[in-house]
């Protein structure tokens, strides 16, 4: 889940409170914000669940803060001014074909104020952003900028493509000029992006009049550098989905007239022959229009749980920073405001969870649902059950073992090939990227399992019966998945006398608890030793093997005494 | 009559007319004191012998005691020194009678003190004067050790206590049991007592003949610890696992069943979680090199989740504003959760379609590339568990996990209101730990979105939750490592040494 930094006095100037620390947090909480320690700086790490990005930073935060204190009530838009700045979008990489942006004025900087821009961004980035896949945010400075780069006249700037080879310009920390593909080969900055235009034949580009400022996702130029002098900025956020690049620069455009600036509108022009969606028109942004929900009264008190009146839900809806207004025609709804920086309003629930959280769903009052239904256990776990409870009686310790095991133990070490025609030789189910060596397939059968137990356990008492019902899996086509998914039944005898007789009594006695016929005629298998080793047959069907574990095996497990074993598929005891 | 061997040898031994004392018996029929003194109490108890009790004081010398027998009493060894220094006529200096009777260390307080006090004589000034007439062999004190040493016994109480204040005897009461033949007894010993069989082992001969009645049955020391047998036990996650599931059977739950390796189209898509979600990704889930896709998904099912995805569902919803690719659906990873089963079961999939309403559950593994440590895995249980009815609301969802996890001892729940991209509302669940008061996460639940339900054709409300069953074990039962329990680093010993779930 994310984590965002706040210094708690920041927060408090922006909120306008003089609460403690203590009572900061606790407010936090309620807002799902939850306290996870302090930073080095002494400010709150605060995480909390991805759906409300526009609390990615402390401007953010204290809006949220100031709804819940009832200072601020309401769909709040701030302002905006007529555009004098275009973007003009031609020819960029049809991998990334959408652009949009802003123009703030009248900031003023600290470090503080400046951490702080720079925190959203690479918030935004690692969510909606999907690391700047999707999206990617570049802001400069205004003063560095030159318009007319374009062909439309004046104040123009140009998202465009470029050669990787043939562009120069001086990137972020660095001193000298550097061609695209520099940056992403070498620069410590740049070559962490590399792969989000790896395969692109020209790479995203935007120009001014004075050349190439900005090499999104991947650098900005050191030209256009936001410092703490910086007044006016210029915002532009590249992406793969316009709406997606639009909301992130709400989010942002908000956070920056928090701090007091006055957001102007910029013109995105597409021209006619560029790729995607938009060849042709031209968009005003940042777009703060205000969209509507339709919910409905006898939703909200089903889904919350709670007679409602409609003022209490319009005070919700207010206190939640939206609005709402009734209509009440046969059945009454109302029509709900949602501001521009909301990005997890996909549907009228959505606004119902915003009226039951600023009620408190805390608050309510458990009902257990008078609804009655008849309660069972499944076939297959009660069959498993069963004979697990009868290897129990038999004296066997009933053990739990991953199903993800390495290709090595499940077939290597007890002598096995896959794709052989003994049990447990059937072909793995392979994870792509495993977690380690030991974790690179699921296994085929149960008994490399057990002999692992057997070999971590050499310090414990004997003898060491060992039983498990567990899943093992192979490929078949047959099968929709394309795994043939079955539970296994596996048992090691562990002590200084076992022997082929006492497996084959166990395994006669648990058959025969099932009114299974067993037979048990002759076969080889290498994990056991010849002449002591036998198909299992029940019920006329051949199920699996039984016989004692070869001295090459047990070698190979550490093991100092004799292990007989039996293992067959769970579904011949049906 | 027939009696136990050392019955028989006891009444023997006895006599009719003198009481005498057990241990003479037992010395005289070789038998140990207590195994007498058990044979004469239940000869006793049959009334063939008469038992009576006498109390007996006994005197023994201390060392110090047996000391001065042999070296004689300090105050006596100061005076004969004193007779010999002529300190009868004029006093003689203490250092010197000292050094001729030996005596140093405490022995030197000693003689001095009783010196006086018998009237051998007065210490002045370092000066000793002896009195002339007196009689050491006469010392009442003397001749009492002396009798004592010798086995005979001393009635002068008084002397005795001033013998025990010194420290040089000590006194002991003490039960002498005296037993005699009684008439009955004698009557036994003359028409014939003989010696009954012990017996150790019972065997089914001995029962089957009868014989049994006329045996003894050795004593066993039945406090003492035994070897314990080798033995099978149910895994204690297990046990777990089976007592939720008998809760959750008997709040009418059914169980579900169904594939570890499926389709993230199942997994992920029928859960409204975008394909460019973060935890769609390898980092959490565990994606399949072989086999690579699914064959059939339902084709019409495929469409309306397809079209949930980018469009939403009915007039006012609005979708994700993410890529949504038929061959991402299909491709196969190892479940991440089980509610691809749930998903499976709702849409009718499983076992048709469902009316509600309708309650299930499972509690099965999961698969999550997570970093392993003492309280992750990559694969665990999850405890999941839906409720299928019309008009469900917050309260019922909250009504219905209070009452699970009372049955754990987990209280006082709080719901926090969360955010998943499935369910809305959604709850992190808290609860208080019945052991140490903690506030603890217990899980995550939530009512399941119109964009998931609709397309899979459900029409009435479905609320949800899941929790890792590892969680509720280490919560209820204190373990640190789940490493010890679940997989092949498990702990024989550990697993056989905890304690049943009940």
């Amino acid at each position: 889940m994310p984590v965002v930094d706040v210094d708690p006095d920041e927060l408090r100037q922006l909120v306008g409170t003089d609460k403690d620390d203590d009572e900061l947090r606790e407010d936090l909480f309620a807002l799902g914000l939850e306290f996870e320690g302090w930073t080095d700086e002494d400010e709150f790490q605060l995480e909390f669940a991805p759906d409300r990005l526009d609390r990615l930073s402390v401007e953010g935060i204290a809006r949220s803060l100031r709804y819940q204190y009832g200072t601020d009530r309401g769909v709040y838009v701030p302002n905006t001014n007529d555009p004098e700045w275009t973007i003009e979008v031609d020819g960029p990489p049809a991998e990334r074909p959408y652009v949009t942006g802003a123009v703030v004025r009248g900031l003023e900087f600290d470090e503080e104020s400046l951490e702080s821009l720079i925190q959203i961004q690479e918030k935004l980035h690692a969510t909606m952003g999907r690391q700047r896949a999707k999206g990617a945010i570049g802001v400069h400075d205004l003063v560095a900028l030159k318009g007319a780069a374009g062909t439309g006249g004046e104040k123009t700037i140009r998202y465009t493509s470029m050669d990787p080879d043939e562009e120069r310009f001086v990137p972020l920390e660095s001193e000298e000029g550097m061609t695209p593909r520099e940056v992403t080969d070498s620069h410590h900055m740049g070559s962490q992006y590399a792969d989000l235009v790896d395969g692109f034949e020209e790479y995203p580009a935007i120009y001014d009049d004075i050349g190439l400022f900005s090499f999104p996702p991947v650098i900005n130029g050191r030209r256009t550098e936001v410092t703490e002098d910086s007044r006016d900025l210029l915002i532009e956020m590249t992406g793969t989905d316009q709406w997606t690049v639009d909301h992130m620069c709400n989010i942002v455009c908000y956070a920056l007239s928090a701090r007091g600036g006055t957001v102007e509108r910029v013109t995105v022009e597409y021209t006619d022959d560029t790729p995607g969606e938009y060849a042709g028109r031209s968009l005003d942004r940042p777009d703060f229009s205000v969209k509507t929900k339709t919910v409905a009264h006898d939703r909200i008190e089903s889904i919350v749980g709670v007679e409602f009146d409609s003022g209490t839900v319009l005070d919700c809806l207010e206190r939640a920073g939206l609005d709402g207004t009734v209509d009440d025609d046969e059945e009454v709804t109302y029509e709900v405001e949602i501001p521009p920086y909301r990005v997890d309003v996909l549907h009228p629930l959505d606004v119902i969870d915003d009226i039951g959280r600023a009620y408190g769903f805390n608050d309510l009052e458990p009902r257990y649902p008078d609804v009655s239904t008849v309660g069972g256990r499944h076939e297959r776990s009660r069959l498993e059950d069963a004979a697990r409870d009868t290897l129990v009686g038999l004296g066997f310790e009933d053990l739990l073992n991953f199903h993800m095991i390495s290709t090595e133990e499940n077939f290597d070490r007890l002598g096995i090939e896959p794709g052989s025609d003994v049990l447990g030789g059937g072909q793995p189910v392979t994870i792509r990227e495993p977690y380690s060596e030991a974790y690179e397939i699921l296994r085929t059968w149960a008994l490399p399992s057990l002999l692992l137990v057997l070999e971590n356990n050499t310090h414990r008492e004997y003898p060491q019966h060992l039983s498990e019902i567990g899943l093992a899996a192979e490929l078949d086509d047959s099968e929709n998945t394309g795994v043939a998914e079955r539970r296994t039944v596996a048992a090691v005898l562990a002590d200084t006398e076992a022997s082929y007789e006492d497996a084959r009594g166990r395994l006669q006695a648990l058959a025969k608890a099932f009114d299974a016929d067993l037979a048990t005629p002759p076969t080889e298998h290498p994990t056991f030793i010849p002449g002591r080793t036998a198909e299992v047959v029940l019920d006329g069907e051949s199920v699996g093997v039984i016989g004692e574990i070869h001295p090459k095996v047990l070698v190979e497990h550490d093991l100092e005494l004799p292990v007989a074993a039996f293992e067959f598929r769970l579904d011949a005891l049906e | 009559m027939q009696l136990p061997e050392a019955q028989v040898a006891v009444l023997k031994t006895a006599d009719a007319d003198t009481d005498r004392p057990i241990t003479e018996l037992a010395e005289e029929a070789d038998l140990k004191v207590e195994t007498a003194t058990g044979a004469a109490l239940a000869l006793a108890e049959e009334g063939l012998l008469s038992v009576t009790e006498r109390e007996e004081a006994t005197t023994t010398l201390t060392e110090e005691g047996r000391e001065y027998v042999e070296q004689g009493l300090p105050e006596l060894r100061l005076y004969e020194a004193a007779l010999e220094a002529g300190a009868d006529d004029e006093p003689v200096s203490l250092g010197q009678l000292l050094g001729e009777a030996g005596l140093d260390g405490p022995a030197v307080d000693i003689a001095l003190a009783n010196f006086a006090r018998k009237g051998y004589g007065t210490v002045d000034s370092g000066e000793v004067s002896a009195t002339a007439d007196a009689d050491p062999d006469a010392d009442d004190e003397r001749r009492a050790l002396d009798a004592l040493d010798a086995g005979e016994t001393v009635e002068d109480t008084e002397l005795l206590d001033q013998l025990e204040s010194r420290g040089l005897i000590e006194r002991q009461e003490s039960t002498t049991r005296l037993v005699s033949v009684s008439d009955d007894g004698v009557t036994a010993l003359m028409e014939g007592v003989e010696v009954a069989e012990t017996v150790g082992q019972v065997s089914p001969e001995l029962i089957t003949s009868g014989e049994w009645r006329d045996v003894e049955f050795a004593e066993y020391n039945v406090e003492a610890e035994a070897e314990e047998p080798a033995h099978g036990r149910e895994h204690i996650l297990r046990q777990t696992a089976n007592r939720v599931k008998d809760v959750l059977v008997g709040m009418g739950f059914k169980e579900m069943d169904g594939p570890h390796v499926d389709a993230q189209f199942w997994i992920n898509d029928c859960l409204f979680m975008p394909q460019d979600h973060p935890a769609r990704t390898h980092w959490d889930q565990f994606d399949l090199e072989s086999p690579e896709e699914i064959q059939d998904l339902p084709d019409e099912l495929v469409e309306r989740v397809r079209s949930a995805h980018l469009e939403g569902v009915g007039e006012d919803s609005e979708g994700y504003h993410s890529p949504w690719e038929e061959s991402v659906a299909r491709s196969l990873d190892l479940r991440g959760h089980t509610t691809s089963l749930s998903m499976r079961h709702l849409s009718g999939f499983a076992k048709g379609d469902l009316e509600p309403p309708e309650r299930y559950f499972s509690v099965e593994k999961v698969y999550r590339n997570d970093t392993l440590d003492p309280t992750h895995l990559l694969e665990f249980f999850q405890i999941e568990g839906w409720v299928l009815a019309e008009d469900l609301s917050a309260r019922d969802l909250m009504g219905t996990f209070t009452e699970f996890y009372e049955q754990f001892g987990i209280t006082d729940l709080d719901f926090k209101p969360h955010y998943n991209p499935y369910t809305e509302p959604s709850f992190e669940l808290f609860g208080t730990h019945p052991e140490t008061g903690e506030i603890v996460e217990v899980g995550n639940s939530g009512i399941f979105r119109a964009e998931v339900l609709e397309p899979l054709g459900v029409e009435a409300d479905v609320m949800a939750w899941g929790l890792s069953l590892e969680r509720l074990l280490m919560l209820m039962y204190g373990f640190e490592d789940i490493r010890d329990v679940h997989g092949t680093l498990c702990d024989l010993e550990l697993l056989r040494d905890v304690e049943v779930v009940y």
